[in-house]
């Protein structure tokens, strides 16, 4: 949250100057150094992006990258021994319990755990990032078109949006992935992305409706600024921190719709292995066999949990009053967490 | 305001047809629902997958499809709506959706309100004590939570909740070392919310360490946990204990009035206990148990009434929340007195991890069929409650927070209000607003049901329906429950703006 950071940089610029009363002489930083800066100060937000940052690279060199469907495949292999879908004789305990030669232990089949959750780890995070990205994208047109011209193009786009919503996300999920055979998982991360950006266009559409009325934006348009000009020039930088923070949340909560929806077998399919996929297969063997259900689970909770924590250190970066005060935006951004919150039970 | 919600509905529908037709059509092409028996070796397969054909009109391109759906689903041509039989047994859908219906609300209800209240409750003391411990653990709780897969959770709580806790039972002592454990834990969680010096949180810390310690040992010598009991006594303590808190919240300890109106209802409710007791038997039912206790609400809400001549609001408050509280006290130490029934009747595993009831269970008695359905629901309660918690948690402390930095709560200290008045009258109303979208889509989704949660817990609700007709491509089922939780879903986008323009007269609606 927001106020996980505990003291304030007393010299900065948006503050301290403004007061105009002490006559500190004061090093100018530039809009990006702040904000870098101030994200920097969050101790969880830094430790959540130093974590994401090396688990990726270690999941992506261990099961090297693995691109295409089976007829026209680029792979690169990476540093691990096995691959997750070599069958390797049963190790030394009969339960598959982990050892040096498998650090996650081994399936009852002989399969490599430790490939088979970074592989997993592999395309839940590819699957984050193309539902993030893409909502992240029609989210911002879709909000900013509609909050910027208003009127009956905000009327049809805000219905649009509500009609988006009434569709249930596990259809989807359950289309691509489960009933029309295996497209493979971009498809599947594509058409969910294609889904889940109403929250984010609610958002900025709110965010666009009160900038449009600021002052600035009249000098701009005194000024015989163009629409373009004024949305991309004056408006969207001032509403780049609810995007990023929003979108940041959006990461969060896709990993865990997909792993949702890979748990109720409607969205990764095999042969492509997925975190939620992992656990949902392996839940029987709890008790003989718990490493084979926990490793997964932490991983996604790791990673959710970073992500947000990033997601509060970049609100708390772009936008320090709500470190002090919370503001109607930033109730806002909170509810569009909310339908995530939903869809996950 | 009428031509309001009339464009609104009218809207609505339009928005609901699209979405059911689109809904429609991707179901439709998506899956072939005779491919279960294309591939059967049944004799006559020509013949069903004939008749199957014939009775859901798959000669008809989906496109048209639906209008023959929507046509029959509407009742135009014979009045009552009609959604089709489900695919698999035959069965009209709408039976299916009746069954459903209550079955969801069964798991959720419970879960809602729980993870409301405690989710408002702590999130505004988060809120008053911002940068504290209190808030800085709620807040790293709340973002812990938020990052839970539910899925994950209810395996984790069936074996720990469940199994593990039911092969306790069998030996219910708690050794030295469990027991030093739990009495750390608690005594960590009950010290979070003391602040002050050091001296005061250690002192705070030594006397739960020790208390909780006490009780668990207790507990665990005499076999509480297979034999649970309350006690009059321990009923008339805990109410007690109830009223004083709420006194403490409402009015303040020196408001002897509203002290003495809980401490009444506290008495009255120990008074009512035995002839409960004789009342309530085995033979019981829902009816006398709700006359029994809008009876003790009533009760206690004169109690208060005639309490005090002034002011009269929270000492009504004070009143009827300690009288709810000795009841649930009653009732649970009624559910306590059958546990060893119960644990009988359940072959010594009494806490479910699957399905809602039980179907084997050879009892009449009131008492044990609650208890059975209370055990059942324990679980997908716990979870779900976890996960709505963080939610509600972080919107209320964002609100209140919002509102605290306001003019009018400055306003309201400088005038000299104590700081009790000016949360609970000037700060928590406003601040509450905002909430009221989130309880309404929260409502609406009780019917829509959880499908995670459903599927993991083996519950037959409106998620599991919905699961259960992708899974057998039933187009019929599956276009049920989508246009049930869908509208929903479009009225409780309408009532939330309207509830919210009602309770904030600042958001006008737009004309």
């Amino acid at each position: 949250m927001a106020n996980l950071r505990k003291k304030k940089n007393p010299v900065e610029p948006m503050e301290g100057s403004e007061t105009g009363s002490e006559n500190i002489q004061v090093v100018g930083l530039s809009q990006g150094q702040i904000i870098r800066k101030r994200f920097f100060q969050h101790k969880p937000a830094v430790g959540g992006l130093i974590f994401m940052i090396l688990f990726t690279i270690f999941v992506y060199s261990a099961a090297g990258i693995h691109l295409g469907t089976d007829q026209n495949k680029i792979s690169i292999p990476g540093w691990w021994k096995y691959s997750h879908e070599d069958i390797l004789p049963p190790g030394s305990c009969n339960t598959g319990c982990p050892s040096l030669d498998h650090p996650m232990g081994q399936l009852p089949n002989g399969r490599d755990y430790f490939s088979l959750v970074t592989r997993g780890s592999e395309i839940s995070l590819m699957i984050m990032v193309v539902i993030g990205g893409l909502a992240g994208i029609i989210g911002t047109v879709m909000g900013s078109v509609s909050g910027f011209f208003g009127g009956m193009i905000d009327a049809v786009m805000m219905r649009f949006t509500d009609f988006i919503i009434t569709v249930p996300v596990i259809l989807i999920g359950a289309v691509i992935g489960y009933n029309l055979g295996n497209f493979g998982v971009l498809p599947l991360a594509v058409f969910l992305g294609l889904f889940s950006w109403t929250g984010l266009a609610r958002l900025v559409r709110g965010e666009f409706l009160t900038l449009r009325e600021r002052e600035f934006v009249d000098a701009a348009r005194v000024a015989g600024a163009s629409n373009r000009r004024i949305i991309f020039k004056h408006i969207l930088p001032n509403s780049v921190g609810v995007i990023i923070v929003s979108t940041t949340l959006l990461l969060s909560s896709s990993i865990l719709i997909e792993t949702g929806l890979s748990f109720l077998g409607f969205g990764v399919q095999p042969p492509d292995v997925s975190l939620g996929r992992l656990i949902s297969d392996y839940q029987g063997e709890f008790i003989y066999a718990p490493w084979l259900f926990w490793w997964p689970g932490v991983i996604i909770v790791m990673i959710a949990l970073s992500i947000n924590f990033i997601g509060d250190g970049l609100r708390d970066a772009f936008d320090p009053r709500q470190s002090r005060r919370i503001n109607r935006k930033d109730f806002l951004a909170k509810t569009s967490t909310r339908d995530a919150v939903n869809k996950r039970k | 305001m009428l031509a309001f919600i009339g464009r609104r509905i009218s809207l609505a529908l339009l928005i609901l047809f699209g979405s059911t037709y689109l809904t429609y059509q991707l179901a439709a092409y998506s899956g072939d629902p005779l491919a279960a028996i294309r591939e059967s070796t049944d004799p006559n397969k020509e013949t069903i997958m004939r008749e199957l054909t014939e009775t859901l009109q798959l000669d008809v391109p989906p496109p048209a499809r639906y209008f023959l759906w929507l046509q029959k689903a509407l009742g135009l041509a014979t009045g009552t709506p009609d959604f089709g039989n489900t695919v698999l047994l035959r069965l009209p859908v709408l039976d299916q959706i009746g069954a459903a219906i209550p079955m969801t609300i069964r798991l959720l209800t419970i879960s809602t309100i729980l993870a409301i209240v405690l989710g408002i409750t702590f999130g505004v003391l988060s809120a008053i004590r911002q940068y504290s411990r209190l808030d800085y653990s709620l807040t790293f709780l709340s973002f812990l939570l938020f990052s839970l897969p539910i899925f994950w959770v209810a395996v984790l709580l069936k074996e720990y909740m469940a199994i593990q806790f039911n092969d306790f039972l069998a030996k219910p002592t708690i050794d030295l070392f469990s027991n030093l454990i739990i009495a750390t834990i608690l005594a960590v969680i009950i010290t979070g919310f003391v602040s002050g010096t050091r001296k005061r949180v250690m002192i705070t810390f030594g006397i739960s360490f020790v208390s909780v310690f006490l009780i668990f040992f207790a507990a665990g010598a005499t076999g509480w946990f297979r034999n649970p009991s309350l006690g009059i006594f321990g009923i008339t303590l805990l109410g007690a204990a109830c009223a004083v808190g709420f006194t403490h919240v409402f009015t303040g300890l020196a408001n002897k009035k509203a002290l003495g109106a809980g401490l009444t209802s506290v008495a009255l409710g120990a008074i009512v206990y035995f002839p409960f007791g004789a009342i309530a038997g085995p033979g019981t039912n829902y009816a006398l148990m709700v006359a029994l206790a809008v009876l003790m609400l009533s009760s206690s809400y004169f109690v208060g009434y005639f309490f005090t001549k002034i002011d009269k609001g929270p000492v009504i408050r004070v009143s009827m929340l300690s009288a709810f509280f000795v009841s649930l006290f009653t009732v649970l130490e009624k559910l306590m007195q059958t546990w060893d029934t119960y644990y009988e009747l359940s072959d010594g595993r009494p806490i479910q991890t699957m399905g809602s009831y039980n179907i084997t269970l050879k009892s009449n008695d009131f008492w044990v069929i609650n208890l059975d359905l209370l055990t059942h629901l324990i679980l997908p309660t716990t979870a779900l409650t976890l996960i709505s918690f963080a939610g509600y948690l972080r919107y209320s402390r964002a609100s209140v927070l919002e509102v605290l930095s306001m003019d009018y709560i400055r306003t309201a200290r400088a005038k000299g209000m104590p700081e009790r008045e000016v949360i609970l009258r000037h700060a928590l109303r406003n601040a509450m607003i905002p909430l009221t979208t989130l309880i309404a889509f929260d409502i609406a989704g009780l019917v829509g049901g959880a499908i995670i949660t459903e599927s993991v817990f083996g519950w037959r609700g409106m998620g599991s329906l919905a699961n259960e007709a992708i899974v057998t491509q039933d187009l019929n089922l599956l276009m049920g429950t989508f246009s049930i939780t869908a509208f929903l879903a479009v009225m409780a986008t309408l009532a939330a703006d309207l509830i919210y323009s009602t309770l904030d007269p600042r958001i006008r609606i737009r004309k």
